[in-house]
Formats: structure tokens, C-alpha cells, sequence
């Protein structure tokens, strides 16, 4: 799947803007504030539905404008074009289009377009929290199958819902509160089971495919692992959330599950949240990046867009070099501040100057 | 919060606001087109509703939409009184009419269990299910709430209670729509996970 062209109305700082991009890799040149990472945003809009910088739609929308209109063109692997248009308006009101039919739900898109983004951000993936690991894991199943979408919705909303039931409980277990809770706990553990399967399966396939990616940008052989063993799973969850239950009805919290759940990383066998150094942190979350990109590509059998948002110069030479000499086959598109060095070469130059495009 | 508006559109825009799935801006544009069109449509719109209130009530038996004590389905001796049918709302009763499936009787909860809502047990019409069981010789209770989240957790809940008093509980069969709700769902497809539903183990 190729995005062939792209076309932004009042996204951002774009009055409009129109981007050919091509099969091979796309070099982006603007400098900071031009707009070339909104470019990055809104193709990573389309597979996701949200922004990975994590702003709110209004944000999206220029200044002064009522919508945003984000319009592709994309490439099927069979050949087909569809021609994508999505339309932001206010939280809930946004609505979107394919081949000039709208869909029933925004989120029916998801899966038409599947794209990879690495940011300087993802530096979050080693150094934030566990919900940022955990997003990652979800992003990826979602990318691999749509379905994880309405999963991972429904969980949020049993874990919303027990919680509230806890919180009226007001610290006593009654009779009543413990039945209500039994078929709450019940309905949370089919659908817990079975996505924390999902996730430790994603996470064995991603094991050596992190290694691998790690080992080719630091050039040299690192002891790496990724662990989600989340203790909750040994037992199913009924059993754990009933173990647990005196306690969550104290902190009036669901305090086991999969919304609590760690993705540990771990480098010459220490915690690389707190003892990787920098280089080593940047080097992991672009190699968690390259290996989710990796593995929805050899599972879905086609390449997503993979999308490098100014990440080169936070790479040391040496590992911007072995980045762009490894880069995944299919499209890419990389956006910089500076021209790209010297070792690597792109098919097309696209240069931005306060949200005007212009080719080389 | 305080509104832009002069107070009586403020009030309108305010009260419709309170429908279900009537966000601020859909009560905004409701108001205006109320606004808009002339004063005969709108005071047939108040009078439907004040009317529809003043005579309609819930059936004294299975809460259903009634006009007297009891529903036509209710008061409609043909029907097979062993089976009930139990749904969260009376237009769901609508959707599996619609089938021709279906013979026996309904029960309607008046929603169902959602504690973000305030929706627990007590507030559903279940213990006046259980009050029927005996009296009406009930011996099957297919569970019909809506094939999401809340639709299943309440018919859990329901299997749990009244397995041990010994008659058949089913389920219509899955092949619905998730997440949605039965209202939406194809006379066929509902006709079909109503005959193929399934005893709750
Ligand atoms: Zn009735």
C-alpha cells in the first residue's frame, strides 16, 4: 500500500498543501515551524484516527477555520486507488469518506491505511510510564488486526464500569455488590484473557525482531529483552480480580488487569527505563518502532507508510547512518531540518517553507 | 452553566439537551429549526409529547408501553404464556414482533446494568420478573438484552439468578451485531439468533 499524494486544507499551518509522494523514500525539507511534521501527522491520522503528538482535533484545525480536510490517494497492492478523505471538525462531528462514500462510523477506517511513525516523542516508549507501553503494544495489535480497536475499547469500558460499581460500594462488600461484581468480573475475564494472549504473543514475536533492530543501528551485539508477564495471567483474571477484591473495593479501584499491565525492557539484563543511557534509550525506541513495523508487515503482507519525523539528528552519525543503510523496503518518507547525509540517498525531494510545498 | 441565549431559547436548548444521545450542538440546531418552523408544527410536537405522556403508562405486567393496565400482548390470549421473552426496552419488543419468531410473552427491564449510569439490579425490573415465574407457569426465559457490554453483563446476571430456580434459561444466539443494539439488527438476522438460541450453562 502506497500513499501517492496527499492533500491538507486548514490542517494545521496549511492554508492547503499538496504532496506527490513516492513508492520509494520521500526526503521532506523545512526547517522548525514550517509544518513538516504536521505532514507526518496527518498521514499518521489516517491509520490511527488520532494524533501521535497526542493533540486534541481542535488543534489539528488552522486557526480561524470551522475543518480540517485530510485528502489520499492511496495505492493498493493490487493496484486499486482509493481515494481517502477524512473531515475534522469538533470532537464527534469529524467524518470520513472513501471513494466519495461516506462511512457509517469514523472508525471503520482503521486498517484502510497503515502507517508507522517514528518521533523523537517515542522516547517515551523506554522513558514514560506503563501506559505508554501499553499503547504501544495495543497501536500494534490494532495495526495488525482492526479488531484489538473494539477490544481495547471495551476493556476501557468494563474497567470504567467496575470501577464506578466499586466506588459506590463505598468501601463495604455486600452481598448484593459482591454478585454484581461477580458477572462484571466474569465479562471483564473473557475479554481480558484473551487480549492479554494477544499481547504476549505480540510481544514473543517482537522479542527477536527489537534484538535484531537494536543490533544493526548500534553495530554491535546487546543483550536485550522484552518481558510482559503480567501475574494476573498465570492464575485468568477471574481468579486474580477475586484475589484482589477486598482491596479493590477499599481503594474503590480495579487494582489487577490489563490496564495496569508492564511491558519491561530490560539491556545487559538492567531496566532500560532507568539504566540505559540516552543513546541507548533513542536506539531501543526506534528499534521497538522498526520491529512493530517489521512484523505488520510480514503479518498484514504489505509495508506500511513508514514515516521518520525529524529523527535523524537525534541519532549520533554513526546510527543515523545504519538507520538509513537498513531501511525497511516499501514507501518511506522522512522528514528533516537539514539535507540528509551524504551516505544515503532519496527518490524525491519535497521542500516546505511556512506551509508551501515545493519540489525538487 | 450560563447560556448565550435569551432565557426561553437557554431553557429549550437546555431541555434538549437532556434527550439521550442529544449532544449541545445537536440541541442547539434542534432549537433553532423548532424556532423556524411554523407554530402548528410545534404545538404538535408538544402535544404529542404531553399526550403520549398522559396516556401511555407501563404494563402492570412486563413494562411494556400501555395504553390500559395491560399491553395487547399482555391481553392477547393466544399467546404461549410458558416462554418469556426479556429486553431491556419496549422497542426492542417491536424489533422481535417484527421476526414473527416469537409467540410468548415479554418482560421488559427498563434498561440495563450500568453503574456510570446508576443502573445496578435493583433498579431493573427483576424481582417483578421473578414474581411472574410461579403464577404464570413460566418455563422457559429467553434472555434478549442488546449483544453489548452492558446487554451481556445484565443477562449473566440474570442466568445466574434464575438457573437455580430450575426452569430453562437461553440466550439468542451470537451472530448479531456487537457492540449494537437489537433495534438495529435485521428482521432476518434477529429471527435467526432468536431460533438459535442457546441454554445458558
Ligand atoms: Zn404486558
Amino acid at each position: 500500500m502506497i500513499v501517492e499524494h496527499l492533500e491538507l486544507v486548514d490542517f494545521r499551518n496549511y492554508v492547503t498543501g499538496s504532496f506527490d509522494l513516492h513508492s520509494g523514500t520521500t526526503l521532506v525539507i523545512g526547517d522548525n515551524g514550517q509544518g513538516k511534521t504536521n505532514l507526518a501527522e496527518a498521514l499518521a491520522f489516517l491509520a490511527t484516527l488520532s494524533s501521535f503528538r497526542s493533540a486534541p482535533t481542535e488543534a489539528l484545525i488552522r486557526a480561524g477555520s470551522a475543518a480540517a480536510i485530510i485528502r489520499a490517494t492511496v495505492r493498493q497492492d493490487d493496484g486499486r486507488e482509493t481515494l481517502i478523505e477524512v473531515e475534522l471538525a469538533t470532537p464527534g462531528r469529524n467524518r470520513v469518506q472513501v471513494n466519495r462514500q461516506k462511512l457509517a462510523r469514523v472508525r471503520d477506517l482503521l486498517g484502510a491505511v497503515r502507517v508507522t511513525v517514528f518521533s523523537p516523542d517515542d522516547l517515551i516508549l523506554v522513558k514514560g510510564g506503563p501506559g505508554d507501553r501499553r499503547r504501544f503494544m495495543d497501536d500494534t495489535l490494532v495495526a495488525l488486526a482492526t479488531k484489538y480497536d473494539n477490544v481495547r475499547l471495551e476493556i476501557d469500558r468494563i474497567v470504567r464500569q467496575r470501577n464506578t460499581l466499586l466506588k459506590q460500594a463505598g468501601g463495604r462488600l455486600t452481598d448484593e455488590i459482591e454478585v454484581t461484581l461477580d458477572v462484571w468480573d466474569a465479562k471483564f475475564a473473557e475479554i481480558a484473557d484473551q487480549f492479554g494472549y494477544a499481547r504476549a504473543t505480540l510481544v514473543a514475536r517482537l522479542n527477536p525482531m527489537v534484538h535484531e533492530a537494536y543490533e544493526q543501528l548500534a553495530g554491535v551485539p546487546t543483550p536485550l529483552e522484552l518481558q510482559y508477564e503480567p501475574a494476573w495471567r498465570s492464575s485468568g483474571l477471574v481468579a486474580a480480580l477475586a484475589a484482589a477484591r477486598q482491596l479493590d473495593v477499599r481503594r474503590g479501584v480495579s487494582t489487577v488487569g490489563p490496564h495496569r499491565d508492564e511491558l519491561s525492557m530490560t539491556i545487559n539484563g538492567l531496566p532500560s527505563r532507568t539504566h540505559a543511557s540516552q543513546g541507548e534509550q533513542r536506539t531501543l525506541a526506534l528499534a521497538l518502532r522498526l520491529a512493530g513495523h517489521r512484523l505488520v508487515t510480514e503479518r498484514t503482507g504489505g509495508a506500511p507508510v513508514l514515516v521518520l519525523d525529524d529523527v535523524l539528528s537525534e541519532l549520533d552519525d554513526h546510527r543515523a547512518t545504519a538507520l538509513l543503510d537498513h531501511l525497511p523496503a516499501g514507501q518511506v518518507v522522512i522528514t528533516t531540518a537539514s539535507e540528509l547525509p551524504p551516505a544515503a540517498h532519496a527518490d524525491h525531494v519535497l521542500r516546505v517553507v511556512a506551509g508551501n510545498v515545493s519540489q525538487d | 452553566m450560563a447560556g448565550n441565549y435569551t432565557a426561553p431559547v437557554q431553557v429549550l436548548i437546555d431541555e434538549l439537551g437532556r434527550l439521550p444521545g442529544i449532544g449541545p450542538k445537536s440541541a442547539q440546531r434542534i432549537a433553532f429549526h423548532l424556532l423556524k418552523v411554523p407554530t402548528e408544527d410545534a404545538t404538535r410536537l408538544a402535544f404529542a409529547i404531553t399526550d403520549a405522556k398522559a396516556r401511555v403508562r407501563f404494563c402492570e405486567r412486563c413494562f411494556n408501553v400501555s395504553e390500559g393496565a395491560l399491553c395487547p400482548i399482555c391481553n392477547d390470549d393466544a399467546r404461549d404464556t410458558s416462554k418469556v421473552c426479556v429486553v431491556e426496552e419496549s422497542r426492542d419488543i417491536v424489533a422481535i414482533e417484527k421476526t414473527g419468531e416469537f409467540r410468548g410473552r415479554y418482560h421488559v427491564l427498563l434498561g440495563a446494568m450500568s453503574p456510570l449510569e446508576g443502573i445496578g439490579p435493583e433498579q431493573l425490573k427483576i424481582r417483578e420478573l421473578i414474581a411472574r415465574i410461579e403464577p404464570e407457569g413460566i418455563e422457559e426465559i429467553i434472555l434478549c438484552t442488546n449483544p453489548n457490554t452492558e446487554g451481556e453483563v445484565t443477562a449473566m446476571y440474570l442466568a445466574r439468578l434464575l438457573k437455580p430456580i430450575g426452569l430453562t434459561v437461553t440466550r439468542i444466539a451470537s451472530g448479531l451485531p456487537v457492540g449494537g443494539d437489537l433495534e438495529y439488527a435485521d428482521e432476518l438476522t434477529l429471527g435467526r439468533a432468536l431460533e438459535g438460541r442457546r441454554t445458558v450453562d
